[in-house]
């Protein structure tokens, strides 16, 4: 026997009169054992009753339904809007890092990170870099959001916490200045040590540049790559750590793997990222997913995973990393052939199961024990 | 376990308390474990090697208990957090797996330990092929039960992370990374299960009455552990035994936690107005996970 979910899971209370082995005389059951299970059973049963005062559990909606009180453009095809209640009323506190759930008229929902004042607590800013050929969701915010303009937001969430130290570098490139400049006017304010280094492809195309210049020049490095050309390592954004300073970086990912390899040479000590979201899905081909219990028929896209389509069907589908190594979403393949893209799943396993977050299938159809 | 909730000056932020959860995908190689990894110390290492016997068995039972209790949730927050920590422990679970399986091929075996622990979590804590309000009550029983361990867990990574003598004593990296890395997650998702158990139910009463259960047979599955482990460790004589005085002495030293610390870190949760994140330190988790090697290695998809 080894995890609950490969072991009869049906276990009747009967089930385990199988008292393991004493530690040391193996060949009797263990009458420590026999106790505590006795005591557990008795205490389960007792248990039963308690749904009898059990208050109802109770939804909570977190939306929070704001309106556009100001767009601004900030750079070139950057804007940034200015989010408010639309009676005034305070809203919930965040932290540099932060994020929102940004939920566009479309229905489509996007993270964009708190960019304004901390210590404000009656708007929150977001900025936007419009990207003509992303997915359409910056593309959105810049047609379609103006002053009084509502929107539902979710959060704030913080994925990038911001954590108290003495010795700090920001590095920031492009639309990554969005999480960083909280933490840089946080870090000046408290009287810390920190540089900033703000890359970029020309000042025009940077925002903020107008209240970055308000901070200690001697801490700032603006950098444009029409002035220095694109940065040529990690190494060199790293030059201006502090001893042991603790590095905050967001910007394209080219930037922070530099970063991340030319760390341990530098004088900095511990590197924070922004994270971004699940890899895209590589050479993906459609599918059709049967759920045998829920009855749903699904059309997979070659872009997107069984579990984000599974997902919109079935809330409760449990899942995790959404990229193939904790094991949570592992479900039983009733018909089809698999492709495994996880790295979790034994050969047996695999006979049978399938990573729902990232697996795809070489058949057309698949049917799912879901 | 340290209580300090950061005091802040006016006008300030303050440190992240509840953060974005998410597994990091960590990789260990104890091919290089010495026996005893806190040297010269066997009690010290046996002590703390009952978690890798204790953990696997029992986080996968968590992510067991978790993923039952997802559909009853009606909190998309709290639901995205219970996922965040289902993943966490599920990686958890296969990184003190890892340890367990060096130790059975090093010639300590732990199957009879290990096997009545999975006793313990597959079928007496597991399920009971109940239905409708009884399967309910008892997913919430043991979310309950979870919520009471997991304080236990918040204050053992507290200690690991503040345990600055393990250092001292040249205790290994590997191992003391793991346990810090874990530690560190740990405190990092701390109120998760209580928040969920607030959710489900949050009745005082069914919060103390797991607790008055799970706190005697932790200590007592603990104990039972070390005893083990010092009497089948192969390197120690014969009659090695685990005595309660070594307890205090490595307790006193900082190499293991103290009983002191044990007893002291009970009392906050029985009272009325406790919440995992009056005690331990996220910010002190997250610079860890900042510079912890396999959580850095993890992060960067290496």
């Amino acid at each position: 026997m080894t995890a609950p979910e490969k072991t009869g899971t049906t276990t009747s209370m009967a089930g385990h009169e199988q008292i393991p082995p004493d530690l040391y005389r193996r060949r009797r059951a263990d009458r420590s054992y026999r106790m505590l299970g006795a005591l557990i059973t008795g205490y389960e049963r007792l248990s039963r009753y308690s749904w009898r005062r059990r208050p109802p559990v109770v939804a909570v909606n977190r939306d929070l339904h704001l309106v556009v009180d100001e767009v601004r453009q900030q750079a070139d095809e950057v804007v940034s809007l200015r989010l408010v209640h639309p009676r005034g009323h305070t809203l919930p506190a965040w932290q540099p890092g932060a994020h929102l759930d940004v939920v566009l008229p479309s229905g489509r929902m996007r993270q964009y990170s708190l960019c304004g004042d901390p210590t404000d607590r009656h708007s929150y800013r977001i900025a936007v870099r419009r990207l003509a050929d992303g997915d359409g969701g910056s593309v959105e915010v810049h047609d379609t959001l103006q002053a009084g303009s509502g929107v539902t937001v979710r959060g704030p969430r913080n994925a990038f916490p911001f954590v108290t130290t003495e010795r700090y570098l920001f590095l920031a490139g492009g639309i990554g200045i969005t999480p960083i400049l909280p933490m840089v006017r946080t870090a000046a304010a408290r009287g810390v040590d920190w540089h900033f280094v703000y890359a970029g492809r020309s000042r025009e195309s940077m925002p903020f540049l107008d209240e970055i210049a308000q901070l200690d020049p001697h801490r700032v490095w603006i950098r444009p790559d029409t002035h220095y050309g694109i940065p040529a390592s990690g190494a060199e954004l790293l030059e201006h750590a502090p001893e042991g300073a603790t590095v905050y970086c967001c910007g394209p990912a080219p930037m922070i793997t530099g970063v991340r390899l030319d760390l341990p040479a530098s004088r900095a000590e511990a590197l924070h990222f922004e994270r971004f979201s699940a890899p895209p899905i590589v050479n993906g081909t459609p599918f059709h997913i049967d759920l045998a219990h829920s009855g749903h028929s699904l059309q997979v896209p070659a872009d997107r995973s069984a579990l984000s389509v599974i997902r919109e069907h079935v809330p409760e589908v449990a899942y995790s990393c959404r990229q193939g190594f904790c094991g949570t979403c592992k479900t039983r393949v009733l018909a089809g052939e698999v492709e495994h893209r996880d790295h979790v799943l034994t050969d047996t396993e695999r006979a049978e199961n399938m990573m729902i977050c990232v697996s795809r299938a070489t058949s057309q159809h698949l049917k799912l024990d879901l | 376990m340290s209580s300090d909730k950061n005091v802040s000056p006016p006008g300030d932020v303050g440190d992240p308390d509840r953060v974005a959860l998410h597994a990091r995908n960590v990789s260990f190689d104890w091919a290089e474990l010495p026996r005893h990894w806190v040297p010269n110390d066997p009690f010290a290492t046996q002590m703390i090697n009952v978690l890798h016997l204790l953990l696997p068995e029992g986080e996968r039972w968590f992510c067991h208990v978790f993923k039952q209790a997802l559909p009853l949730i009606r909190d998309e927050q709290l639901a995205e957090d219970v996922r965040g920590f289902i993943g966490q422990e599920a990686m958890h679970a296969e990184s003190h797996q890892g340890v367990l399986d060096h130790f059975d091929a090093h010639g300590l075996d732990t199957r009879p330990y290990v096997d009545q622990i999975a006793w313990l979590f597959g079928k007496v804590l597991g399920d009971r092929g109940y239905g409708g309000k009884q399967g309910q009550e008892w997913i919430i029983e043991r979310v309950a039960i979870v919520a009471a361990i997991e304080h236990f867990t918040a204050f053992l990574g507290q200690w690991v992370l503040d345990a600055a003598e393990l250092d001292r004593a040249g205790a290994d990296a590997t191992m003391l990374d793991l346990l810090r890395w874990h530690g560190a997650e740990e405190v990092e998702h701390r109120s998760v299960a209580y928040d969920l158990f607030l959710h489900l139910d949050g009745r005082y009463f069914r919060r103390v009455r797991t607790m008055a259960i799970a706190a005697p047979v932790f200590a007592w599955l603990w104990a039972r552990g070390v005893r083990y482990l010092m009497a089948h460790d192969p390197t120690l004589d014969e009659k090695a035994k685990a005595r309660w005085r070594d307890w205090l002495r490595t307790g006193k030293r900082g190499l293991t936690p103290s009983y002191r610390q044990f007893l002291r870190s009970l009392p906050p949760y029985f009272r009325a107005q406790y919440h995992p994140s009056q005690h331990g330190s996220t910010s002190q988790a997250i610079a860890y996970l900042a510079k912890s090697p396999a959580a850095q290695a993890a992060e960067h998809g290496s």
